[in-house]
């Protein structure tokens, strides 16, 4: 069932467009991402869905119900900002306890919420403080119960783990997971990093200029991206777009690369296809050889190495492109920078994008496409 | 290591480079011993001799009797009453009307501006402008305020001719010259807020009074304690505008304790008695500072 409906929004500041018609929809219950680069309108959606933004164009409906004409307050929806917005002359009790306050309940059940709230959040010990006292992660935590505290239907979540360091990130991540389990609310997240809505999202929409540029669940989004942005935004380290020129000769279309010459016949759209087009390959997909060198692939010199770990990212430099390729750590110890190197590509995976457009070139094996 | 051109002596000591921050200083320092410190000092001491300034004869030693006859002085009693009554209501006048045109002044609207330069003006001017300008608009005959009353009553009005009205006739000017000065506290705490607070509670769901208590009041409450200690400070030495529109008339109904030492210093020529009541009024003023400075410590401990 669809419980937030977000139909052609239209905001603008001044000159600058920051939603151009931006529509999605997130289910009840369900965990929904906005992925995209920073000044890619995330904040500006979550702030016109909270309210806080006059919309130019476009309805807002949530639960069946047009909320679009409707004041912030009207909503009912909670948020959690990038900075928190503490109130910072209010212990984390008194925070905790805003949202209830106009509600006017009596006191015993106020704190009776706040303590439950707390205590799963587990900040029960730093009630009386003021939110300058608590750390990073309490602070977060306290932002977390105060907009869950009135249990509401819908949670927006903009970049909350921004300023946060990568150890709490984590933590985060998981906490934000298990909360969504157990309250079983619709939740919508802004992030600019691929890695949380992978993570936490049932489905992701990754933004660009104020539009949708593609919807899907993150396998989707990773397996079959739309387009080239898409390729680039989800799965880390990014998929190497390398340009390109289809041609024919007697068996068949033919991808020619600076520093190879590929099979193009799994793309439908290539036989007829005459635009420069990026092939777009995932770094995983690309393995040293042992020995002869059998499929497809070419040869390369090892540009530069990132270990990460478990696993290390290679920069590979074939003519004058870089390529990069992901190997487990223990096999990458054998690479040296200047090293040369002869690597075989696994086509499955492989896309082909228009370089004009950056639209995805439909692949034979995917007829549904 | 002496350079054979180099002056020698004292005015080669007098010139060497570690004093010469202390003979650039000394004019000024020379000027403010004489011009200030000095006479403060002489009038201190004149406040335990017997002495009129406007006789020959040589002053006595008095002790502490002149501190003893302005402190069981009524007169010096019902005129501390009546600095407390304008000092009491101008403050509290100033901070209404300085609050409320802080409020609209915190959104920007069209002429914002022109209209703030234009509020901010009284303060500018010099006191006795404002005496005169208020004089004359407080005028029976040709002023601004009795030609308005008299469209209404069909009499000319006087309001420096009964004691009440005089009194709401200086609070008026001081409160007018002074409002823009705690607006511009108020208005510096109200832009001190961060917006997105704003939103939270919004969010939340806090009404306008609400966000007002837990969020705007807590920005500026101490920059409002400044505002009145130092409007208390300033107008508790009220002396210029008083003696201007109504020189402490009717009666002595507007005459403030620091009108009363003039006349006492000027008029009467008591002078021991002014300098012990002049100096029992710093006394006010240096706990009224301390109060103050209090509180621009607190302040600055917050931020």
């Amino acid at each position: 069932m669809t419980a937030l409906e977000v139909e052609g929004i239209v905001k603008r500041f001044g000159d600058v467009t920051a939603l151009d018609g931006l529509s999605f929809e997130a289910g009840a219950g369900e965990f929904f991402c906005l992925l995209g680069p920073s000044a890619a309108g995330k904040t500006t959606a979550l702030r016109a869905i909270a309210g806080l933004e006059r919309l130019d164009a476009g309805r807002v409906r949530f639960g069946g119900r047009d909320v679009t004409d409707d004041p912030v307050q009207g909503r009912g929806f909670a948020m959690i900002f990038q900075t928190f917005a503490l109130y910072p002359h209010l212990t984390a009790f008194e925070n905790l306890a805003y949202p209830l306050r106009e509600e006017k309940r009596p006191a015993d059940e106020v704190a009776r919420r706040v303590d439950e709230i707390a205590e799963m959040l587990r900040i029960s010990h730093a009630l009386g403080r003021k939110p300058n006292t608590l750390s990073g992660g309490e602070q977060q935590r306290v932002a977390i119960g105060r907009a869950l505290i009135r249990r509401p239907g819908l949670l927006l979540l903009d970049e909350p783990l921004t300023n946060l360091d990568a150890k709490l990130r984590h933590d985060t991540r998981a906490e934000f997971k298990r909360l969504h389990r157990e309250l079983g609310m619709t939740m919508v997240y802004a992030t600019p990093d691929q890695l949380e809505a992978l993570t936490m999202a049932e489905r992701l929409a990754v933004l660009r200029d104020g539009r949708i540029v593609q919807t899907g669940t993150p396998e989707e989004l990773y397996a079959t991206p739309g387009d080239s942005f898409v390729a680039t935004m989800v799965g880390a380290p990014p998929m190497n777009l390398i340009p390109g020129e289809i041609s024919r000769n007697g068996s068949g279309p033919v991808l020619s690369l600076p520093f190879a010459e590929l099979d193009a016949g799994r793309w439908r759209g290539a036989a007829t296809a005459t635009e420069p087009v990026l092939f777009g390959i995932r770094p995983h997909d690309i393995a040293p050889v042992n020995g002869e060198r059998r499929g497809p692939g070419f040869s390369a010199t090892v540009h530069l190495t990132e270990p990460l770990g478990d696993v290390t990212v290679i920069d590979l430099q074939a003519s004058d492109s870089l390529v990069k390729m992901v190997l487990p750590e223990h096999e990458a110890l054998a690479y040296r920078v200047g090293d040369k190197v002869d690597v075989e590509i696994s086509m499955e995976d492989t896309h082909l994008f228009f370089r004009e457009t950056g639209v995805l070139i439909p692949s034979v094996e995917r007829p549904d496409q | 290591m002496s350079h054979p051109t180099e002056p020698q002596g004292f005015v080669g000591w007098l010139l060497s480079p570690e004093r010469r921050g202390a003979l650039l200083v000394a004019p000024a320092i020379f000027v403010l011993f004489v011009m200030n410190i000095f006479p403060l000092m002489w009038s201190f001491g004149l406040s335990f001799f017997n002495y009129r300034a406007n006789r020959l004869t040589v002053p006595s030693f008095r002790g502490l009797y002149y501190y003893e006859r302005v402190l069981t002085d009524p007169v010096v009693w019902e005129r501390f009453q009546t600095t407390a009554i304008i000092v009491g209501s101008s403050v509290l006048l100033q901070l209404i009307v300085g609050f409320l045109l802080a409020l609209l002044f915190e959104r920007a609207f069209p002429g914002r501006r022109i209209l703030l330069m234009l509020v901010l003006t009284p303060m500018m001017l010099s006191f006795v402008a404002v005496g005169v300008f208020f004089k004359l608009f407080y005028e029976p005959t040709f002023g601004l305020l009795s030609q308005f009353v008299s469209v209404f009553t069909g009499e000319p009005y006087a309001i420096l001719a009964t004691p009440t009205s005089a009194l709401i006739g200086i609070v008026v000017a001081d409160a007018w010259m002074w409002s823009p000065f705690v607006m511009l506290l108020v208005l510096a705490g109200l832009v001190s807020v961060p917006k997105y607070l704003y939103e939270a509670a919004e969010i939340d769901r806090a009404s306008w009074w609400r966000r007002f208590r837990t969020i705007t009041f807590p920005y500026i409450k101490s920059l409002l304690l400044l505002a009145v200690l130092f409007r208390t400070i300033e107008t508790f030495k009220l002396f210029d505008i008083v003696y201007l529109i109504t020189e402490g008339g009717p009666g002595s109904s507007t005459e403030t304790i620091a009108v009363y030492v003039y006349r006492l210093a000027f008029q009467f020529f008591r002078t021991s008695q002014a300098s012990a009541l002049a100096y029992i009024l710093l006394f006010v003023v240096i706990v009224l500072t301390n109060l103050y400075l209090y509180g621009v410590q607190r302040r600055s401990q917050e931020l």
